[in-house]
């Protein structure tokens, strides 16, 4: 029992959860890391300098890895260069009661190795639109509350960007920003002067010039690989495991234990209070439990809600802080029905050197000021211009000798975005447990229930509509605007499932990510959000995590968990 | 220098790589730390061979063989068999491709041997040129019409492409391949380039 007793726990080591680790560990509490997934160590990432000819069937999935990763796999994502960061869905199964995208690693580092770097504040648009249109609850805390916190977790993090003074989208701590490519200046000058709206190029968590503070020895600027998602040697972009995680490492405070899933908080019910998390070894099937003081719940929007609905008890029978009845329910994602492409004529002396680890972004302008749609809030692009390789070759005759030197020149350009709209929350969106299918350790099954609905369809229209249009008026040649059918949760920002407010009634989290019926336990992944905005979220849930483990600590020196 | 050294002296290198990179952080150059990973590289593949194949059947790895070569043959620059395209396609069909396009494959296969050699000689008898101009008859057929499934030649023509430029020699002799970039520049002019830089 002493052995296994700590100041704070920390359930999962990804984005998070690294930052729920080195606020804590910073702080002085002894704090005890479970991560469900094997040992990652920075910088042990076994492809990451892997030249092309080094990677199998050309980088293409096999139908080995089809068979064991039929989900992952669905998307195009785990490829010979990275199916290592990515579940095997035959061990890790869930029900998809509607078609749902649940990509997911299991390791030291979570998803914060895999992920895009793109990093946007939510802005006071996002934090006060439910409460203006009267949908779900309100945010229980405002931009400004939270705008230091983005200061903080940017400048620790290393956050590329320009600065913009857009009121949708706020400036950042930026670090200098990447180099637009010449077709993108063009596109971007274009978009300005033909319909008045504004591309930027990506904010992005990779290191355009050395980090302003001494934190992180460990990490170089970034060399314009752009192979960011096999893990960077360099440390040139921000991970749990080349950032956050060394850092709580230092302090000495911290134990991190791989292979360890969390299945249950353990309540008392006299005290009112959780005492600790049953953790199940995921190799030898070994039960433990751990105790400490304040549990901080950091193992994604659906982990940490599995953790939360299998936890029951006298006080909680629904499920764990449940009393709202909303724990599980009004997942969010970002809707993303289909790219556009076009191909650009002219530059053609022209073309870039290195590797560009971001692309450009066209933040949101519908129902932004004076701009008013017959649906909610807005969605906004992301996108390339590149110049196009030997596949071009694939439509022409060519062969031989003559192909082979029309191979030496760089391929005309093309340009391709792709919108991420928006989806509101709705309790009819939700995860559940079937305690009658069970997993190989015995665990119930995760049911996952959601779709997009009338806004979103209604947004649709304008994200492909508005693509066509921006990619004509600039003059570009072939547009082709596609219909992908989107899956929930295809995006990876899978979100909402504990979601935080001022009323207990409604809400599962308090405005510091603590469950409202149990103090001492925190939840900063995607779970406590209540709303979504169009932005990639990861930068919020670090500005949350930081915020909150300051909160628990304060109120642990108060006495009041 | 066999598997197990190979994995050994692997395992050694990036453990000083990552004292290196523990020690200087920021500062460790980019060219040093290249220095210490790109000491060992994988295995050439064998020119032109397909010593035990997994996929092709009978003539099968010579008809493929062939046809890669007139696709991209040897120039002044390494050729298709130099960079074991066929070796390659073998691989890829037997463990990327689903089992109704492996069919579709291995049947094309047959049949362009067949039907190159209608009323003369077979593929594999006719000498280099007449190989090519086959190939580029079934090329010039095969984008002139319209398939439900994507024709055997322009298979084949594709996955010589995707093994070619995906292999060491077909990336180093033809583009400027640069494993460690440092650094993005938006806009330069070609002018300003050695040749074709590799992007992917």
């Amino acid at each position: 029992m002493e052995q296994n007793s700590f100041d704070a726990i920390v359930v999962g080591s990804g984005m998070s959860g690294g930052w729920a680790a080195k606020e804590l560990t910073e702080k002085g509490l002894k704090t005890l890391v479970l991560e469900r997934g094997r040992m990652v160590r920075h910088p042990d990432y076994p492809t990451a300098t892997k030249d092309p000819w080094e990677l199998p069937y050309g980088n293409r999935i096999t139908q080995e890895t089809r068979q064991r990763k039929p989900v992952q796999t669905r998307t195009g994502y785990p490829t010979p260069a990275n199916q290592h960061w990515f579940v095997d869905d035959l061990d890790n199964p869930y029900v998809e009661e509607k078609p749902f995208d649940w990509l997911r690693g299991y390791h030291v580092g979570g998803r914060s190795l895999m992920w895009a770097r793109q990093s946007y504040r939510f802005g006071p648009l996002d934090f006060e639109a439910n409460a203006k249109e009267g949908v779900g609850i309100p945010w229980p805390v405002t931009y400004d509350e939270i705008a230091p916190w983005y200061d903080k977790v940017e400048i620790f993090a290393g956050i590329s960007g320009s600065t913009e003074g857009l009121y949708q989208l706020p400036d950042g701590k930026f670090l200098p920003p990447h180099d637009l490519n010449c077709v993108e200046v063009d596109f971007k000058k274009r978009l300005d002067e033909k319909l008045g709206r504004k591309l930027i190029i990506g904010r992005c968590a990779n290191l355009t010039a050395p980090l302003t503070h001494n934190e992180s020895p460990q990490r170089g600027t970034c060399q314009a690989r752009n192979l960011c998602i096999r893990g960077c040697p360099f440390g040139g972009y921000f991970s749990s495991v080349s950032s956050t995680l060394p850092s709580a490492e230092r302090t000495g405070n911290m134990t991190l234990l791989p292979n360890q899933i969390v299945y249950e908080l353990i309540y008392d019910n006299d005290k009112g209070k959780a005492t600790g998390v049953r953790v199940l070894d995921a190799e030898t099937g070994k039960q433990t439990e751990y105790f400490a003081k304040i549990v901080f719940l950091c193992a994604s929007a659906l982990g940490s809600a599995y953790v939360m609905l299998n936890s029951t008890s006298s006080r909680f029978p629904n499920g764990f802080g449940n009393d709202s009845g909303e724990l599980g329910h009004n997942i969010m994602d970002h809707n993303k029905p289909g790219n556009s492409n076009a191909s650009v004529e002219g530059y053609l002396d022209v073309a870039y050197t290195g590797r560009r680890p971001n692309g450009f972004y066209i933040p949101r302008y519908r129902n932004v000021g004076k701009d008013k749609r017959d649906y909610l809030r807005g969605f906004g692009y992301q996108g390339r211009a590149a110049r196009s390789n030997y596949n071009r070759f694939n439509d022409t005759p060519l062969m031989g000798a003559e192909l082979k030197q029309a191979a030496l020149e760089p391929g005309s350009w093309t340009i391709g975005m792709t919108a991420f709209g928006e989806i509101l929350p709705n309790h009819e969106n939700h995860a559940r447990l079937d305690r009658d299918k069970k997993d190989k350790h015995g665990l119930p099954l995760l049911v996952v229930n959601a779709v997009v609905r009338e806004n979103e369809r209604k947004m649709e229209q304008d994200m492909k509509n508005d693509a066509a249009e921006m990619l004509e008026a600039a003059g570009y040649k072939n547009v082709t605007v596609k219909s992908d059918s989107y899956n929930v949760g295809n995006s990876i920002h899978e979100s909402g499932t504990a979601r935080m407010g001022s009323d207990p009634k409604k809400s599962v989290l308090n405005k510091f990510n603590q469950v409202h019926a149990c103090k001492n336990v925190f939840v900063t992944d995607g779970s406590f959000m209540p709303s979504f905005g169009c932005q990639n979220p990861s930068l919020t849930y670090m500005a949350f995590t930081a915020r909150a483990a300051d909160h628990a600590v304060n109120e642990l020196k108060k006495g009041n968990l | 220098m066999n598997g197990h050294d190979e994995s050994a002296e692997m395992q050694q290198r990036r453990a000083v790589l990552k004292r290196v990179a523990w020690m200087l952080g920021g500062a460790i150059s980019a060219p040093a730390a290249l220095a210490i990973l790109q000491g060992c590289s994988a295995k050439e593949p064998v020119p032109g061979a397909v010593i035990a194949t997994k996929f092709f059947k009978g003539k099968q790895a010579d008809i493929v063989s062939a046809i890669a070569d007139v696709l991209i043959p040897k120039t002044d620059t390494s050729g298709a068999l130099d960079a074991g395209v066929p070796a390659f396609i073998d691989s890829i069909m037997a463990d990327v491709y689903p089992k109704d396009a492996q069919e579709r494959f291995s049947a094309g296969i047959d049949a362009f041997e067949t039907a190159a050699g209608a009323g003369g000689k077979t593929f594999l008898d006719q000498e280099v040129p007449q190989r090519a101009a086959t190939v580029q008859k079934a090329i010039d057929a095969a984008l002139a019409g319209e398939h439900k499934d994507k024709p055997f030649i322009l298979v084949a023509r594709e996955l010589t492409l995707l093994g070619f430029y995906t292999s060491r020699v077909g990336i180093t002799e033809n583009m400027e391949y640069v494993p460690v970039p440092t650094v993005y520049h938006g806009c330069v002019p070609l002018s300003e380039m050695k040749k074709h830089v590799y992007w992917e």
